[in-house]
Formats: structure tokens, C-alpha cells, sequence
């Protein structure tokens, strides 16, 4: 019944909204665009898209994680499996609701900064890779919200995760780690997935196999993420967090 | 209505059973307490029952069919209260309720039960801004929003008022009287002595005793006759067999030549009979 999942979504945006969450990433969008907008066009062409790409990877994993954080405090869930709603309805929407949340930070920046310091983009590309790349995290940060007991816990994993990933990510930036063997093993790495399919928005990227390699593993990653252990996992997660 | 077989159940990470080998029915329009110490094993069942614990040993039909069979629209039959109020607290009343309204097919009249416990005044304040029996009340509204079949109700008394027990008791002898059917648990066994039509005894998983509370009373109460009279500035208490009370000649003496004070039969409370029959103390230490 697809209207109930449309309610469950609006539902989610609501409380994102009502518990701040929106005004944290507004706040967090505005202070990326302030400190971007002081730096010269030339750091600015290689610094949006790391900012873009942290957003949609690092932030969407933390957002998601907050949000679940919360729910697992109020113990609202357990109301949630007591009502006619499935728990694929469930998951979906809370996936669905936090990939738009998380997606707005980003569309703000890349609008900002079409808008006034005239960067080059090509718009289908870079919605694909924000959309995919978010969508990715996102589904990760509730995966990772499944095994953390407490806030503190849930930080600990996210950051874990974000400084095991950003490692090599930086290493291949920075040409300390070369070569096309570790430009494809580290594709792996979802942040830098995420970033191959980033960069491709902007004018200049040469798009080659990669590319597409990025975009596939992302795609079929999460669906089989989704399907094989996020959405069987989720019963005992409630059940979990009910608290009841 | 509901028929729980052989049901046994241990969590996932405890190792003895929770729930040991307990069997009961509840019968369409009947409400039916279940009543224990903490940590007996009620909201388990409850848990059990309203198909949030999985991989439980035993069957339980909900009318005539086993529950494991119903898909999520069984939740379109049933109202569940939980143990503790559950809601977002940076939400309105109002927009709590009707978040979760949306979700049923079946729709209650939501304005008649939230005056019915008081709480259409502030409907728009921040739940989290309730009180502690304002969010239960607020519990109870939740739980009947779809007008259910059937309610399953976790010690709802437990953090009422005496006035907001009595407005709840009378809410689910109302729905009971529309026709609908009541699983009720609690420890305090006083409360919800009067609307059951049945109880359950239950302590470490086991369910000690079934009777209604009559015949419970009946069949454990003690039958007896206790006077109090004042005698040189003092009360004196004497305690008499309830059986050919009419005859005994001390009992009917002390009537004629004291100055009787109380005069009480011997109604054994539930309470009494709980801690007779199990031999354990029902107010926890909380
Ligand atoms: N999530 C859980 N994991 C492990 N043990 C639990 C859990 N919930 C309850 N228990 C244990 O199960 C027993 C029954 O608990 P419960 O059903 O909550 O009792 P009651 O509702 O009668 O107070 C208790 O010994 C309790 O410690
Ligand atoms: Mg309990």
C-alpha cells in the first residue's frame, strides 16, 4: 500500500523536522558554504566536491544515526510494530525520509555555489551521484545503528567507519597510494565509490569504466544490503529498542 | 477468542525459561487479568501475544487461526498499552494521535476519547510537556484509536490516580460491554479486582491459579466473623468461625453487652488469596 508508505515518510520528515535535525543541517550546509566561499576558485574547484562527497557519506551516516539514537530513547518503535504497518514499509520509509533529509544539505550547497561563484556541473550526473551516494550511507548509518547500544556507541562505529574508509580515500588522493590495482581494489571503500560517482558530476571528470564499476557496486550493494540484512535484521532491532 | 497452548518462551541471550509451559483461553467478550510480582513473565506474554516476540514454543490462536499465520493486518484487531507511555515527545497530543490514526483502516472518534480521559483541552501541548498520567492516559486513547476487537493492556493502572484508575476501569467495562475483549495485567492486584471476569495467577512463568475472582474468593477466603469491642479503654479483636455464626453463644453475647466497635466479615482480599496460594508478596520494592 504505497499511500501508507507516503504517510510513514511524511510522518519521518515531520519528526526530523520537530526534533531539529533540519536546522542542524541547514546549520551544517551554511557552515560548509561560508567556508568555501572564502577560498580561491582554484581550491574551490577541488574542495567542493570533497565537501559534497563528505556530506552525502560522513554526515548522512551521523544524521541517520542521531535520528535512530532518538528513536531508540523514546522507545517509539515499539508502537510502530504494533500497528497494521509492515516492517519493509517501516525500514523503507525511514531510508526513503533520511535520504531526502540528507540530500537537501547537499542540493543547498551545490545551488549556493552554482549560483554565485559559478561552478561548472552537469545537473543529471551530479543528482544521480549525491542521490546514490547518500542513499548508500544512509543505509549503512542504519545498519550501523542495529549494532550500537548507546549514542556514544553509535558515534564510536560511525567515526570508526569514516576513519577507516577516509584513510585510503586520502592516501589515493594525495598519490601516496598509485596505480590502477588500488584505484579498483579501494573502489570497494563506499566513500570512495561515493566520490568516483561525485566527482562525475563535475565538468572536467573524465568518466571512464570506474565510473560505472562505482556506480553498480553502489547500486547492487545497497540492494543487497537491504534485502539480505537490513530488512531481516530489523524485527530483532525493534524488538530490541522497544523497551518495553 | 485467544488460545494460548503449551506456550514456553526463553530470550535470546537468557538461559532458563521466561514463560514456563502456561495454557489459557480468553473468550470473546470476557476481560481477563493477568496478575503476578514483577518480573512473573506478564508483559512477556503480553509481548508473545500481540506477535512482537517471535520463536516461542506452544500455539496461540487468535479465533481459531494460530497467530503466526496473520499477517500485519492483524494489528488492524487489536489496541496494545505497553508497561510504559510511548510517544514523541516533541510532538502535540493531536499530532501523535492522528500520525497514528493513519495507519488503521479503522478509525474510533478520537475527540470522544481523548475528552472521555481529559485530554482534549491539551491536545495541542507538547506530550513532552505531560505529566506522567497524562501520558498514560494519552496511552490508553492510542491503544483504542481503531476501535479494536480486542485491547492488550500492560499494567495500565500502574502511575494513575485513584479518579483517572476509576475512568479507566470504567472505559474498559464499557468496551468490554460493546463487545470487546480485554487482556489486563498487574501487580497490584487490588486494582483491577472488580472488572475482571477471570484471573490468572502467574509467578516465575507459571501460572498458579484460573478462576474468576469469586470463586477464587470462595474457595480460599476465609470464612469468618471479626468484632471489635471496647472493653476498660482498650479495643479488644476476637475473630469468629462464619459457619453457625447464629448460634455461637460468645459471638452473640459480646453483641448484647459490649460496645461494638467494627464488625467485619471475613472478605479475603485477592491480594490475600495471591499471597496464599503462591506464597509470595506481591508489592514489589518500587
Ligand atoms: N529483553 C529481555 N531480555 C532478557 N530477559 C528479559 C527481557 N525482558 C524481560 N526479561 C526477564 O523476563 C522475566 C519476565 O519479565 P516480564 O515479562 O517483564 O515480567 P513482568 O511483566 O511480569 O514484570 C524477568 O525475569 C525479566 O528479567
Ligand atoms: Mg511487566
Amino acid at each position: 500500500m504505497p499511500n501508507r508508505l507516503w504517510i510513514l515518510v511524511k510522518g519521518e520528515l515531520q519528526r526530523l523536522n520537530k526534533y531539529n535535525m533540519t536546522s542542524v543541517s541547514i546549520l551544517v550546509a551554511f557552515i560548509w558554504g561560508v567556508m568555501l566561499f572564502f577560498v580561491n576558485a582554484d581550491i574551490l574547484a577541488t574542495l567542493l566536491p570533497i565537501v559534497i562527497l563528505l556530506d552525502a557519506t560522513m554526515m548522512s551516516l551521523m544524521y541517520v544515526g542521531s535520528v535512530m539514537y532518538f528513536e531508540k530513547s523514546e522507545f517509539t518503535i515499539s508502537t510502530m510494530l504494533v500497528t497494521p504497518v509492515s516492517n519493509s514499509e517501516l525500514l523503507l520509509s525511514k531510508l526513503l525520509a533520511n535520504t531526502v533529509h540528507n540530500i537537501f544539505s547537499s542540493a543547498l550547497l551545490i545551488a549556493v555555489f552554482v549560483l554565485i561563484k559559478d561552478v561548472q556541473i552537469h545537473y543529471f550526473l551530479i543528482t544521480i551521484g549525491i542521490i546514490v551516494a547518500t542513499l548508500t550511507h544512509t543505509l549503512i548509518g542504519i545498519v550501523m545503528a542495529y549494532f550500537s547500544k548507546d549514542f556514544t556507541g553509535a558515534l564510536m562505529i560511525v567515526m570508526t567507519f569514516s576513519l577507516t574508509m577516509m584513510t585510503p580515500y586520502t592516501l589515493l588522493m594525495l598519490n601516496i597510494i598509485q596505480g590502477e590495482f588500488w584505484e579498483i581494489i579501494l573502489l570497494l571503500n563506499p566513500i570512495q565509490a561515493a566520490s568516483e560517482i561525485i566527482n562525475a558530476g563535475f565538468v572536467g571528470f573524465q568518466i571512464t569504466y570506474k565510473y560505472y564499476l562505482s556506480l553498480g557496486y553502489l547500486v547492487f550493494g545497497s540492494i543487497i544490503l537491504y534485502i539480505f540484512y537490513a530488512l531481516p535484521k530489523f524485527q530483532d532491532y525493534a524488538v530490541k529498542n522497544s523497551g518495553v | 477468542m485467544f488460545k494460548v497452548e503449551n506456550l514456553k518462551y526463553s530470550y535470546p541471550k537468557g538461559e532458563s525459561d521466561v514463560i514456563n509451559d502456561i495454557s489459557f483461553d480468553i473468550a470473546k467478550g470476557e476481560i481477563f487479568g493477568f496478575l503476578g510480582p514483577s518480573g512473573a513473565g506478564k508483559s512477556t506474554t503480553q509481548k508473545i501475544m500481540i506477535k512482537i516476540l517471535e520463536n516461542f514454543e506452544g500455539t496461540i490462536y487468535y479465533n481459531g487461526k494460530d497467530i503466526t499465520e496473520f499477517s500485519d493486518e492483524f494489528y488492524e484487531d487489536i489496541g496494545v498499552s505497553f508497561e510504559m507511555p510511548i510517544h514523541f515527545s516533541k510532538m502535540t497530543a493531536m499530532e501523535n494521535i492522528d500520525f497514528f490514526l493513519k495507519l488503521y483502516k479503522n478509525k474510533g472518534d478520537i475527540e470522544a476519547l481523548m475528552r472521555r480521559v481529559d485530554l482534549w483541552e491539551d491536545r495541542d501541548k507538547m506530550v513532552g510537556e505531560y505529566s506522567k498520567g497524562m501520558k498514560i492516559r494519552l496511552n490508553i486513547v492510542r491503544a483504542m484509536l481503531n476501535n479494536p476487537n480486542m485491547l492488550f493492556l500492560d499494567e495500565p493502572t500502574n502511575g494513575l490516580d485513584p479518579m483517572n484508575a476509576m475512568i479507566l476501569k470504567d472505559m474498559v467495562r464499557e468496551f468490554k460491554e460493546a463487545g470487546g475483549t480485554v487482556f489486563i495485567t498487574s501487580h497490584i492486584m487490588s486494582d483491577i479486582d472488580q472488572i475482571c471476569d477471570r484471573v490468572a495467577f502467574i509467578v516465575e512463568g507459571k501460572i498458579i491459579e484460573m478462576d474468576t475472582p469469586r470463586n477464587l474468593k470462595i474457595k480460599y477466603g476465609k470464612r469468618s466473623m471479626t468484632l471489635e469491642y471496647k472493653e476498660n479503654g482498650e479495643t479488644v479483636t476476637v475473630e469468629f468461625p462464619l459457619d453457625g455464626i447464629g448460634k455461637n453463644e460468645e459471638f452473640l453475647n459480646l453483641l448484647q453487652t459490649k460496645k461494638i466497635e467494627t464488625l467485619h466479615s471475613g472478605e479475603t482480599t485477592l491480594e490475600d488469596i495471591f499471597i496464599k496460594v503462591t506464597g509470595v508478596q506481591l508489592k514489589d520494592a518500587e
